[in-house]
């Protein structure tokens, strides 16, 4: 259960690290997963295990309620269980559709990107060769057979580019807004180099808006300066993707 | 497909914070004999007449439905303590009160199903309506100071507030970093304010007691 | 002025709302690609004046490399157009696969060009093969599950009847859970009613 850490301020923050400790059960990881494959801008590693176990419960449990139908248990105690049936199906189906629905929006960069190759199951790779088959045949009778020959590509406006740009791309700048599950300090908030720029803090509480600004504007709005950003346990940040990736990847961030 | 959420958007459905809200825990009082659930997504009971347990709410919805059990409402949901956070939302322009992430969810999953469950049911409900109230109010505010050169944002609001505000701070956020050159758009707090009351960091008390 | 027939199809995607199709504009789509040829036409003549006059190693302050540049830019646009207007409606056809069974309602088929007929299918296709592969159907459950049990009062005397997860005795005036789906065709005939809580 998330109930401990769906709490949304720092109060409870003990609280939340030891709910992650003592139960992780797999339809919390599905959940998440579910969660954070929704909420990404690019597909994530495929979790296969995690489906593979989920499949046998589910399997496991409509077994159970066919043998409770069979030897007449009460139908309030079956319904229930299959409504709990219901529900992680419903999470299973719909984490498998957000993947096909990322991969059906960026086949041709997923296809030539090995890392993000590897990140499908085999059958999601099946389906994503056949989908840039049916798209590249669509392409090719509609538009491109009707070109020169140097303006053929899908991939290139022409032969002149140098490298593929006519390809959709997840934008990895793009914000996210994710909740720690824990303590997560020195989080790494931008890449963009930065020069002679000072972080301050705008706000106070629950709300507070991290900019960066140039040294030698007026240092009475500053609240203080405030270096890589720490993240305390439910707190809510909105963050940019690209630099909090590991910490998705790693389960220590939530994105919500 | 309208409950679905858009998959371009890759926002949550109002249908979908339901759910996610439906795993919450919350006290149930059975009034029948049942032997413990043991369900994929986790143990519950064994349920007996009149012993207080915890169930995920969803269960506790379905139990409620068929008239086998009362739901205790969350500590957080009584008019003394609704009126408080109400009062500390008032006071505060930029703290937000510790309120569960789905606390919008919770409410409406409990007026909709256990409204006889709720000691002074209208009153919590219009409490919670305020609270919805003031607190979107604060967070349009907080919006107006996103700069280009914001580069983070501590949110802590709850799941239906974070998901409808998402497309104005990410969209925001990414339109301003587009533009990229810091210095294209001024802070907001340096431009000369146009026709809105001085939203100074303290918030403007009066407006938010409509 | 190059390029503007293109762009007016950019708009037609634009000004339609997200999700839905316009008729496929055959007409304006074939006008564009006539543009394309001409543009090509008159980049592959000035470069055979180039190649004939010797000039074509200067790049620099050569009319005609300039014109030839142009046109490839005025072709590069057009194509940037049409893919965008063709693939654009192809992610919308795409999504179609989930929302519809095996076969399109006539109202949007018609909207549709041939090539994007036969994508539609073939990418019907190629999903359900992932489906079958998978042994899951992902054509279900689009929205979250609720109770699936409804309420009901039985208006009429059935005896007992074995539903999809129980076998019920539906007598007059009782009140029994029963799935949605189980009940709903006695609703219709006027054998139950759904109470509400």
């Amino acid at each position: 259960m998330e109930s401990g850490s769906d709490k949304g301020t720092g109060g409870f923050s003990a609280m939340d690290d030891y709910e992650t400790l003592i139960s992780t059960t797999d339809a919390d990881l599905l959940k998440r997963s579910w969660r954070n494959e929704k909420a990404a801008p690019e597909i994530l590693q495929f979790e296969s295990s995690l489906v593979e176990r989920s499949r046998a419960q589910i399997q496991l449990m409509e077994e159970t309620v066919e043998e409770f139908m069979n030897s007449g248990e009460d139908p309030l105690t079956v319904s229930l269980y299959q409504m709990d049936i219901d529900r992680t199906v419903f999470l299973l189906r719909s984490y498998l559709r957000t993947r096909l629905q990322k991969i059906e929006k960026f086949m041709f960069h997923i296809q030539k990107t090995a890392d993000l190759w590897s990140r499908l199951s085999r059958q999601e790779q099946k389906f994503a060769k056949r989908s840039i088959e049916d798209m590249e045949k669509h392409l090719d009778q509609s538009v491109l057979s009707k070109l020169p020959d140097w303006y053929k590509s899908h991939l290139k406006q022409s032969g002149t580019s140098e490298e593929d740009d006519m390809v959709t791309e997840p934008k990895l700048d793009a914000f996210v807004i994710c909740r720690s599950r824990k303590f997560v300090g020195g989080l790494p908030v931008d890449d963009r180099q930065v020069n002679n720029m000072s972080f301050y803090k705008k706000g106070w509480g629950d709300y507070i808006i991290y900019s960066k600004v140039k040294m030698k504007k007026k240092l009475d709005k500053f609240c203080g300066e405030e270096n890589p950003l720490d993240m305390y346990a439910g707190d809510i940040y909105a963050l940019r993707y690209k630099s909090i990736k590991p910490l998705i990847e790693s389960g220590q961030l939530d994105l919500v | 497909m309208s409950g679905q959420s858009d998959p371009r958007g890759s926002t949550f459905s109002a249908a979908e914070l339901e759910f996610l809200a439906e795993d919450e825990t919350i006290e149930i009082v059975p009034n029948l004999r049942m032997e413990r659930l043991s369900l994929i997504c986790g143990d519950f009971g064994p349920f007996r007449p009149q012993i207080a347990t915890q169930v995920p709410i969803w269960l506790a919805v379905a139990l409620k439905k068929r008239g086998k059990c009362t739901i205790r409402p969350p500590d957080w949901m009584s008019v003394e303590k609704l009126t408080q956070v109400l009062e500390a939302e008032r006071d505060s322009a930029s703290s937000f009160e510790a309120l569960p992430f789905h606390y919008v969810e919770i409410s409406r999953l409990l007026f909709d199903d256990a409204r006889d469950d709720i000691p002074d049911v209208y009153m919590v409900r219009s409490l919670i309506e305020d609270i919805k109230d003031v607190r979107f109010h604060k967070i349009g505010t907080g919006l107006e100071k996103l700069s280009s050169r914001t580069y983070a944002m501590k949110l802590n609001l709850s799941a239906m507030e974070v998901n409808v505000i998402r497309p104005f701070v990410t969209g925001g956020l990414e339109t301003f970093y587009k533009l990229g050159n810091p210095d294209l758009i001024q802070e907001s707090s340096d431009r000369p304010q146009h026709r809105r009351p001085q939203p100074a960091d303290r918030g403007p008390r009066r407006e938010l007691r409509r | 002025m190059y390029g503007r027939k293109a762009c007016q199809l950019v708009k037609e995607l634009t000004n339609s709302e997200s999700g839905q199709l316009t008729t496929f504009n055959n007409d304006l789509f074939a006008q564009v690609i006539e543009e394309c040829e001409a543009h090509f036409r008159d980049l592959q003549a000035l470069f055979m004046k180039m190649q004939e006059e010797g000039t074509s190693n200067q790049t620099t302050k050569n009319p005609d490399h300039f014109g030839a540049f142009m046109h490839h830019l005025s072709l590069v646009r057009n194509k940037r157009c049409i893919m965008a207007y063709v693939y654009n409606r192809a992610e919308v056809v795409q999504n179609l696969g989930w929302a519809v069974e095996l076969l399109l309602p006539e109202e949007i088929e018609e909207k549709l060009s041939n090539s994007e007929k036969e994508y539609f299918k073939n990418h019907l296709a190629t999903l359900k093969s992932y489906m079958t592969d998978m042994d899951i159907d992902l054509a279900v459950d689009m929205v979250p599950p609720k109770d699936p049990y409804i309420k009901v009062r039985v208006l009429e005397n059935m005896g007992n009847v074995a539903l999809s997860d129980q076998e019920a005795n539906l007598a007059m005036h009782a009140i029994l859970f029963l799935r949605r789906t189980d009940a709903e065709q006695y609703i219709s005939q006027g054998k139950m009613e759904e109470l509400t809580v």
